[in-house]
């Protein structure tokens, strides 16, 4: 590669945070037309090396050179005046404004002094044409899915004249057409000349779209690679710096065959969101969830627990008929729920771990029976040393925590109210590789001893390797059931793509 | 043809299917549907005639003004609970000023209006800057301002100033023709420059609000500050813009309300921050921010001031249900919020895209 | 190292700090600032400091509600109105109408215990009626306590039929301006109130309830908790104590003035709260903070009328004070000073 195509370099990159080194001498270098990848555990400093980029965070030492000149970018702003355009991993769009005008805010088309919404309107629905978005831009945003919103922030990000474009996990919240319609945006914008920086948890992704990969692991860059030259799994060991037979050599659960019934619903439903749902399982079993995102499976799981009222059909749980209208009831029956939006439903993030641990026992004993200073201290060590939650002790604010950690609590949350039925909504969703496989480790321990699992997850591997039972969902609907044995991806994805033609013939 | 005419009934459905014009046009209704009862009820007594819908205006007026710069400060997703002290302080100013201190009243609206842009500004630099609620730094500024006004004078202070006589004296009567000359009509019926002011305050909000780049950031701010600051806005700047606006409305609206009781007092308008709020919020405005027109702060204005109108020619009704009836009024309206907000939210969940 | 530190974090020291600072403040202007007097006649103690307890009481005792409603991020700007309702209904009740009796005196028409209950279930409804506009329609506190901030009064005004209804009625002046074992009798309620709240928020899982649910309500419902429930206690709670500090407002003045009873206490209890450290953000919360808040206010209004200022004068001066207070709780402040100590820190230990 010649010089002349290296658009942007940054050379010597440290940032120092109170306690901690963000980032130490890291390097990083895009050229014209490419998508390059950037990967590393959470917490290895990606994000902290985009907000440096795009003027969030002030770097301590280093240099940034954009097409040869040296540039410091002090705010968003400022960065995208200089060609750096970002799509962060949060929508970050105004939901009471019209479509039309969370693109073009803040750089509004002006005629006679006024901003001129008929112009707006227009170039917003030809933008989105090429997502092959057919919307009515004036409408409001929040009238639109997330996916839709979505479009509409990286729509908003490729207007911009850039040169640099920098995608902070785009995918997380689409679905696979919806991906393959971004990943074409992408190619387009690449052969255009510009340079993408594409942030992702997901490896598929990273190998179908980018052309080089650059891995940081604690703030220091590991290596560059290009595509085609490095495997999956030696990717993963680069990233993680572990030994890989140690992370995936993990035993599925066996199934006791004289095992009693946990848990069985009969057609249950919430008409809109999910109906006509039936499953049952036994105890000690891990049932697995699949299906594409929105295709029912947290609404189902939402259902069980009580977060929305069922409102057909009827569930049995450990041979009797239960009525569960709140969380409450659910908590009652021993039935646990880790959410899937951790932020939103988990975490409270001003108390202590060890009151975000003892709460759900508290609300299941009743405010007027408090659990001691001394029962929550113990409960707290207890789990603390249990799951290897790192913290120097129980009194820190759960905030504080890596996202791994932070699960770790909420899990043990639950595991304190000894439940018999535990359902776990995406929990390894944006944590690191190593945190991921504990909490997989740690699921099919407590299933070995007798606790039922229900397991919602995105990455079928995962679903795969730990799964007794697997069910699929689709459209709010049961799609079918399968084996966790012998089991293979494109089984499940054939249950998902196959009823699809079904429906269309 | 007939293709340009279903686009045509398409928009209207649109926009009046568009959760973001639905309570303003429910104000306007509500307002039209009073004032129909009204007519009908005490049409007889003069409800209808010209005169007592100029007077909603000429008697609510100060509250209007100092409502266009709330529903500003409402739509960043703030409140200003001190623009009622403000306005007292100015009033406060002009009347100690120019009856006290024999200063020229040009010059004490001119320094009025200044101390109410710095109060504003300066509300606003704790709001913005030093990340303190809204709520709880305009409560400092309103204490600030109702003290400072009583250590000028606990006396109400009458205003005895020509040129603010004549200022206050100042009105525009409606005319009819009536044998080929112009004659007032009767009951006389006029409006004075109090209701000039607001509405051409009610027509600058608007052009602020909907043709510039600093009104749409007002909105961007309402509906998410976090999101507008990574768009790339100027966030600190907006606020602090939007609450010197506020202060400037406030003493504007102190002016008006001088002109229109032509004095000062300490303990004036006590508890008028509550009316402001309330004409706002019943013009539609969301208290959660990111929501709201001028047009419905209008409406609202109006929509409060013909309770206690029409309490009036009821003659019978303690006046006291005008207050019960304006809660209930707003209970109505956050109520009919709620409804259309989570309306719309249920149709986000529903309408995934194919 | 770290106690030293988090007794400064702590926003509770700095409430007492501030307190003792006025306190000595007003000695050294006023050198029998501190003495209290027994006078033997009416069996009470008197003295500034009595005085500033016992004007205290309302706003005390408003503000222990305050202090949870502000936890769980909410605010509650009806309670001045509650306490003219509360006042109104008491008179109502003693007098029942005034062209029927026509002069005050010791007298009680109604059961005294009905004097006293009836206002109170009157103000604990308006309470539960703010927190099912909160708890179940999730109305924004600021504007569904708006309703009854603006009603209320009304209704107070009509109960009374817009008059000003006078009493001279022994046991109902009690409360307000009897005494109990030396003590002024508005003092023994806050006291008796105080510690009431306190048992059942500390002593049950209530308070660290109320914090979970202020911090994230969604996550608390998933917990387990449930959430509107508990927003309903609270406002309610918030309702029932106003109604207390109106009947003794009342009983102080031995009369119902619907304009302005009550008028800036939602603002007192509010300030009291934040001066006690409790964040307008909500989560985290403290009563013995928000006592000592409430008597802070008091004491800067009593030491302001020894300059000889003028009651509403004063309101300049709490609004400097809440300045200081407010700027030094704010975050970016918090921020900047956090850092140069960790700053100093470092640079302890290279030195060492």
């Amino acid at each position: 590669m010649l010089d002349h195509d290296v658009i942007l370099t940054m050379k010597g990159i440290e940032i120092q945070f109170p306690g901690v080194k963000a980032l130490d001498g890291v390097d990083f270098e895009l050229r014209r037309g490419e998508v390059h990848a950037l990967l590393g555990e959470n917490g290895a400093g990606k994000s902290t090396l985009i907000k440096c980029l795009t003027g969030v965070n002030k770097m301590d030492a280093g240099t940034i050179m954009l097409e040869g000149r040296e540039i410091r970018p002090t705010n968003p702003q400022n960065a995208m005046d200089l060609g750096i355009s970002t799509v962060f991993q949060e929508i970050n769009l105004c939901e009471n404004l019209s479509v039309a005008e969370n693109i073009f805010i803040g750089r509004q088309p002006m005629k006679r002094g006024q901003i001129d919404w008929k112009e707006i309107n227009r170039r917003s629905a030809e933008l989105l044409e090429r997502f092959h978005v057919h919307i009515d831009v004036t409408r409001p945003l929040s009238q639109f899915s997330t996916a839709i919103q979505q479009m509409v922030s990286i729509a908003r990000a490729v207007d911009v004249d850039a040169k640099v474009l920098i995608l902070d996990e785009p995918t997380s919240s689409l679905d696979n057409d919806e991906v393959q319609r971004l990943f074409d945006v992408m190619r387009d914008l690449r052969a255009q000349g510009m340079g993408i920086i594409f942030i992702t948890h997901f490896l598929d992704q990273v190998f179908e779209m980018s052309d080089r990969m650059t891995v940081l692991r604690n703030g220091h860059l590991v290596g560059v690679f290009n595509a085609g030259e490095i495997t999956k799994l030696e990717l993963v060991s680069t990233m993680i710096g572990k030994d890989l037979d140690e992370i995936f050599d993990l035993k599925r659960a066996e199934q006791k065959a004289d095992a009693g019934q946990m848990l069985k619903a009969d057609h249950i439903g919430v008409p809109g969101k999910v109906e006509d749902i039936s499953f049952s399982q036994k105890k000690g079993e891990l049932l697995g969830f699949a299906g594409l995102l929105g295709s029912g499976r947290t609404e189902t799981a939402e259902m069980i627990f009580g977060v929305t009222r069922m409102q057909n059909g009827t569930l049995v749980i450990d041979g009797r008929e239960v009525k569960i209208n709140e969380p409450m009831d659910a908590i009652n029956n021993k039935i646990a729920f880790c959410p899937e939006d951790r932020k939103r439903d988990g975490i409270i993030g001003d108390l202590s771990i060890r009151e975000n641990i003892y709460l759900a026992l508290q609300a299941r004993r009743g405010m007027l029976h408090p659990m001691s200073r001394k029962e929550q201290d113990a409960l707290a060590d207890k789990f603390i040393k249990m799951l290897a939650i790192a913290t120097p002790d129980a009194d820190k604010k759960i905030r504080e925590l890596s996202g791994g950690n932070q699960q770790k609590v909420i899990l043990a949350r639950w595991m304190a109210t000894e439940p018999d039925l535990l359902i776990l909504d995406e929990p390894t969703r944006g944590i690191d590789v190593g945190a991921k496989a504990e909490i997989q480790r740690l699921m099919l321990e407590m299933c070995q001893n007798g606790m039922s699992i229900i397991f919602i997850s995105s990455e079928l591997d995962e679903i795969i390797r730990c799964s007794n039972r697997i069910i699929v969902m689709r459209d709010g609907k049961k799609a079918g059931e399968l084996n966790g044995e012998g089991c293979t991806q494109a089984d499940i994805m054939q249950m998902i793509a196959g009823e699809k033609a079904g429906e269309t013939a | 043809m007939s293709s340009v005419d279903k686009k045509r009934s398409n928009k209207l459905v649109n926009f009046i299917t568009n959760p973001k014009y639905l309570m303003v046009l429910a104000t306007i209704g509500i307002f039209c549907a009073i004032y129909l009862v009204g007519a009908v009820l005490y049409g007889d007594k003069g409800f209808t005639k010209l005169r007592t819908f100029a007077m909603l205006f000429v008697d609510n007026a100060y509250i209007g003004i100092s409502a266009v710069g709330m529903t500003m400060v409402l739509i960043t997703g703030g409140i200003d609970l001190s623009v009622a002290a403000v306005a007292s302080l100015t009033g406060m100013f002009i009347a100690y000023g120019t009856t006290v201190l024999h200063i020229d009243p040009v010059v004490c609206m001119a320094f009025s209006i200044l101390v109410g842009v710095l109060l504003g500004l300066g509300m606003g630099a704790l709001v913005t800057y030093l990340k303190i609620p809204p709520f709880v730094a305009t409560l400092t500024g309103m204490f600030f301002a109702r003290g400072v006004c009583s250590l000028i004078s606990r006396d109400s202070i009458s205003i005895d100033n020509e040129l603010i006589d004549a200022m206050a004296g100042w009105k525009v009567y409606f005319m009819t023709l009536k044998d080929g000359e112009w004659v007032k009509i009767k009951p006389v019926a006029y409006i004075n420059l109090n209701v000039v002011l607001f509405i051409v305050m009610i027509i600058i909000g608007t052009i602020i609000l909907q043709k510039t780049r600093f009104g749409r950031n007002v909105y961007a701010i309402g509906g998410n500050e976090q999101s507008a600051r990574l768009m790339g806005l100027p966030v600190d700047r907006t606020k602090m813009m939007v609450y010197g606006f506020n202060g400037f409305c406030s003493a504007l609206a102190g002016i008006a309300y001088a002109l229109y009781v032509k004095s000062g007092w300490n303990l004036a308008l006590q508890g008028g921050e509550l009316d402001v709020i309330s004409a706002a919020v019943i013009g539609g405005v969301l208290l959660s921010g990111g929501v709201g027109y001028m047009i419905g702060t209008f409406f609202g204005v109006l929509l409060k001031a013909v309770i206690p109108s029409l309490i009036t020619f009821n003659g019978t009704l303690s006046s006291w249900w005008g207050k019960i009836i304006t809660g209930a009024l707003v209970l109505l309206f956050v109520a009919l919020q709620q409804f259309v907000m989570t309306g719309s939210g249920r149709k986000k969940k529903s309408t995934k895209q194919k | 190292m770290k106690s030293r530190e988090s007794i400064f974090k702590n926003k509770l020291t700095w409430a007492v700090i501030a307190e003792l600072a006025i306190l000595i403040v007003a000695g050294i202007l006023e050198p029998n600032f501190f003495s209290i007097e027994f006078n033997a006649e009416t069996g009470m103690l008197y003295g500034s400091l009595i005085d500033i307890v016992n004007r205290s009481a309302e706003i005390t005792i408003i503000a222990m509600g305050m202090t949870m409603v502000i936890a769980l991020g909410g605010t509650d700007i009806s309670v001045g109105a509650l306490v003219a309702v509360a006042g109104a209904f008491a008179l109502k009740f003693l007098r029942w109408d005034v062209t029927q009796y026509p002069t005050p005196g010791d007298y009680s028409v109604m059961p005294f215990i009905l004097v006293i209950i009836v206002p109170m279930i009157i103000c604990t409804l308006m309470g539960l009626f703010n927190g099912v506009l909160i708890g179940k329609f999730k109305l924004q506190p600021i504007i569904a306590t708006l309703i009854l901030m603006v009603a209320g009064r009304g209704i107070a005004q009509i109960a009374t039929n817009g008059k000003q209804f006078t009493t001279g009625y022994t046991p109902y002046r009690f409360i307000g301006q009897g005494s109990f074992l030396g003590l002024p009798f508005p003092i023994i309620i806050t006291i008796v109130v105080c510690a009431a709240v306190m048992i059942f928020v500390r002593k049950t899982a209530f308070g660290t309830f109320v914090e979970s649910v202020g911090i994230n309500p969604n996550a608390s419902r998933v917990t387990g908790l449930k959430s509107d429930r508990i927003i309903m206690i609270v406002y309610t709670l918030t309702g029932f104590l106003s109604g207390i500090a109106g009947l003794i407002y009342s009983s102080r003045i031995s009369s119902c003035d619907s304009n302005n009873a009550g008028v800036n206490y939602e603002m007192d209890a509010i300030l009291a709260v934040v001066l006690g450290g409790t964040s307008m953000t909500g989560g985290k919360f403290s009563l013995t903070g928000t006592i000592i808040g409430s008597l802070i206010i008091r004491t800067i209004t009593t030491l302001v009328y020894y300059f000889g200022i003028t009651s509403e004068s004063i309101m300049a001066f709490k609004a400097v004070i809440i300045l200081i207070v407010i700027v030094i709780q704010s975050e970016p402040v918090g921020k900047m000073l956090a850092t140069r100590q960790a700053r100093k820190r470092e640079a302890g230990e290279l030195r060492g």
